[in-house]
């Protein structure tokens, strides 16, 4: 078998709710989608989902080190492609080129022997834990609320994860209201927050110390900034929640400063990062440091099928129960708070090729759909500085009209 | 697809010569083989050279399982043992079915395990180990000659005991390898007979008069310490861990900055532990290498692993009595596996009866005591111990 074309198509589409964290008080609700297709010699076409920033990178490194290649060496390619990124450094958008490809030979790989993803990688079918992540800080209190009881009650999820980071009254009070939605479904709720890298060391050590006086936190998500391994450190050593990070890290190596330094106590993959095989060599090293690992949300939550074979997973994120668009599908379910694996052969993700042809577009990456157009958020690291009225009121404009993104570096 | 049984096959097998290190330098020729099979309703037979007693109890962890999502049963095995320990016999019993499993994987795809495990060839960088304490100086030189007619480049001698004999046997070494290449890589192996600080002793000499590669088990496999120390006092790359029982032993040695190159082998991490321990090397910029194993079954798993260095060799075809096949061999110095699926590994069974039925007289002493002398004092060589004095 061989590998004989690439398909990359965009689009653009409204999503089901509005989402921002700290940095996006104000939010987006607009989502852009790059489909990546591996064609073959046999008719099998591999699909993955990302990689909308690289697309350039995705063609040069398909042509170059992929193309005329078997699918079933996703291993051997993967080296390949990361030795081939090596001088230039195999960090941001290369990885996010890698990763994407990575995931669609995956896909080849388990499709070529008829079975699904979670089975190639000699994982089971049992399901899967999860949490609903609400990316909810343009949310409205009440909102909050719902959709955490609608999660609780038609979902079964237990477990929930809330933006914090600029209010720190409202944040508590929030918190509070996604512990009453999800007592819907439990007696005893996990409550996980995140504040996107938005704090210093210190601010997060006062307020999560704050928090932990009135809730158990289940961990909290990028208290500061990503490569402040001192940082992590010092916040997990001071606070009783667990310190969880790394979903925006690139790679198996940007894992070495956590676990030389015990920065974080939950290690967080995303496969958008660092493809497949990145994801599962950074799961047995935290594995052999006895550090749990959780998964970042995923397009069709086609995560869960790594979850299975990573031996400290502990839980993931899910944003959406289903697909927010009529392009793509998923073969994971939600039943009971948890993912449920499907047998369709690959990673459970199809195209809807008819849809999509509808709206595709050369390039969706409007200032509406960029996954962070907003960029990090003015007084971030340094004090908090409180949602302005023109983000509040943008927060609560109806879907589908002009966000509101303010200037940069105006405080 | 469901696992319905499995059957454990134990013989005793001889060599051509003893098998010996710096705790039993007068070797011993018998080792005791198992073969692990694992049957499935449709037919499909797993097999792993390697197992023991302690399957019985783990086999209903995996009894009417797919054999497909060997990880995950892996961690039901491990987990399973966890309170009575998950190091010793009852790691290699993990281990064994761990094999069994894959080899099945491999086989329903109808492809060999280094695809299945994702490589992109079915090659990995081999090297030729002696394991021939016992050896004369003619024996070594025809061994490490004849895997250098297959382009093998690099060579690891067992030492230890007598600085002068050690010297010259490493030169005798390099001097066969030389004709593959200029400055061949050259490893010794001492097997936790000398104490970090004779380590460090010894090996500068031993550097005076050679470039060394990597030096194994320069102190006891749990000596975090004095691992390091030998590290940070020697040139050559210390290697150890091919008697430890998992990532869980690996752990400490790493962080602790006690190991240059981790030497990872199926006895006790089977497959699935062996590429954890791997992947986090790998974390840490650290080399790992395959131990040896009968029929070189092991270099699926090698091929596999982006930080795998070289594979140890000692010879085949001189260990694989019950095979009538194995699709490996050694080409340019690299082992060089075939399409067969699976471990690519064929029984021979009459050659298994064969062997069931003969009485040898007695039963291998596998498991040598470690040698007087062992982390103290040096205990010269006895002229009863090996036939070259």
């Amino acid at each position: 078998m061989k590998v004989t074309g690439l398909r990359i198509t965009t689009y653009e589409h409204l999503m089901s709710r509005r989402m921002g964290d700290a940095n996006s008080p104000s939010g987006r609700d607009m989502a852009s989608t790059c489909i990546v297709e591996i064609t073959t010699d046999e008719d099998l076409v591999g699909v993955a989902i990302g990689g909308g920033g690289a697309i350039p990178q995705i063609k040069s490194m398909f042509e170059s080190l992929i193309l005329g290649e078997d699918p079933r060496h996703v291993k051997g390619l993967w080296q390949r492609m990361i030795d081939r990124a090596f001088k230039a450094g195999n960090s941001g958008i290369i990885t996010d080129a890698i990763s994407v490809i990575d995931i669609a030979l995956w896909d080849l790989k388990a499709k070529i022997n008829q079975e699904p993803l979670w089975q190639t990688l000699g994982g089971s079918n049992i399901p899967v834990n999860s949490y609903a992540s609400g990316m909810d800080m343009p949310q409205s209190n009440e909102s909050v609320e719902n959709w955490y009881k609608k999660m609780a009650t038609k979902w079964g999820f237990t477990a929930g994860k809330l933006k914090v980071g600029l209010d720190q009254s409202a944040d508590l009070e929030r918190i509070g209201l996604m512990k009453s939605g999800l007592l819907n479904s439990t007696k005893n709720p996990i409550l996980y927050i995140d504040a996107n890298e938005y704090w210093s060391s210190k601010q997060a050590i006062r307020k999560v110390q704050e928090m932990e006086e009135r809730f158990q936190i289940g961990w909290i998500e990028e208290p500061c900034r990503r490569w402040d391994y001192l940082g992590l450190k010092r916040v997990s050593d001071s606070i009783i929640s667990p310190v969880c990070a790394g979903e925006n890290l690139d790679s198996l190596d940007n894992f070495l400063p956590y676990f030389d330094h015990e920065s974080a106590d939950v290690i967080q993959v995303s496969a958008a990062m660092s493809g497949i095989t990145g994801a599962l060599q950074i799961a047995d090293c935290a594995y052999g440091l006895e550090l749990p690992v959780t998964l970042g949300g995923s397009f069709g939550n086609f995560h869960a099928q790594l979850a299975v074979c990573m031996p400290n997973f502990l839980t993931m994120e899910i944003q959406s129960v289903e697909p927010t668009d009529n392009v793509i599908a998923t073969d994971i379910k939600i039943q009971n708070g948890k993912a449920v694996l499907g047998n369709q052969p690959g990673n459970g993700i199809s195209i809807n090729h008819d849809e999509l042809e509808k709206i595709s577009k050369s390039n969706p990456s409007t200032h509406r759909s960029l996954p962070s157009p907003f960029g990090r958020r003015p007084g971030a690291g340094l004090w908090e500085y409180l949602p302005t009225d023109e983000e509040k009121k943008a927060a609560n404009r109806p879907l589908g009209t002009e966000i509101y993104v303010p200037p940069y570096g105006d405080v | 697809m469901k696992i319905t049984g499995y059957r454990l096959e134990k013989y005793i097998y001889k060599i051509d010569r003893g098998l010996a290190d710096a705790n039993n330098p007068s070797g011993e020729d018998l080792s005791i083989g198992s073969l692990l099979f694992l049957e499935t309703d449709e037919g499909v037979t797993g097999i792993a050279p390697a197992g023991n007693e302690k399957v019985q109890d783990l086999f209903k962890i995996i009894e009417g399982q797919d054999p497909r999502s060997v990880v995950w049963l892996w961690k039901k095995m491990d987990d399973f043992v966890f309170k009575g320990g998950n190091q010793g016999e009852a790691a290699a019993a993990i281990s064994a079915i761990d094999v069994a499993l894959w080899d099945l994987k491999a086989k329903i795809n109808q492809e060999p395990l280094w695809q299945t495990l994702g490589a992109r060839h079915g090659r990995t960088k081999a090297y030729a180990s002696d394991i021939g304490y016992c050896m004369k100086d003619e024996d070594i030189y025809n061994f490490y000659s004849k895997m250098a007619d297959n382009g093998v480049d690099a060579g690891k001698l067992k030492i230890g005991l007598s600085m002068e004999d050690d010297l010259r046997r490493i030169g005798i070494m390099k001097e066969a390898l030389s004709k593959v290449r200029e400055r061949p890589f050259l490893m010794v192996d001492v097997n936790e007979y000398w104490s970090p600080k004779n380590s460090i002793k010894l090996m500068n000499e031993i550097e005076k008069h050679y470039d060394i590669f990597w030096i194994e088990e320069p102190a006891r496999r749990w000596d975090y310490r004095g691992l390091r120390k030998v590290s940070k006092s020697v040139k050559a790359a210390v290697a150890t861990g091919e008697n430890l029982n998992g990532i869980s032993d690996v752990t400490s040695l790493i962080t602790n900055y006690s190991v240059d190159i981790i030497n990872i082998g199926v006895r006790q991490l089977g497959i699935t532990g062996a590429r954890q321990c791997a992947n986090m090397a790998h974390a840490y910029e650290l080399p790992v290498s395959m131990m040896n194993c009968q029929a070189n079954y092991m270099a699926h798993l090698a091929a596999a692993i982006p930080n795998h260095v070289m594979m140890e060799v000692f010879g085949t075809p001189d260990r694989e009595h019950v095979f009538k096949s194995w699709d490996n061999e050694i080409q340019d110095g690299f082992i060089v596996m075939g399409n067969s699926s699976g471990l690519g590994l064929e029984i021979d069974y009459d050659a298994l009866r064969d062997l069931q039925n003969t009485d040898y007289g007695r039963i291998p002493n596998n498991s040598a005591p470690r040698r007087q002398g062992a982390g103290l004092e040096i205990k010269p060589l006895d002229e009863n111990e090996v036939d070259w004095l």
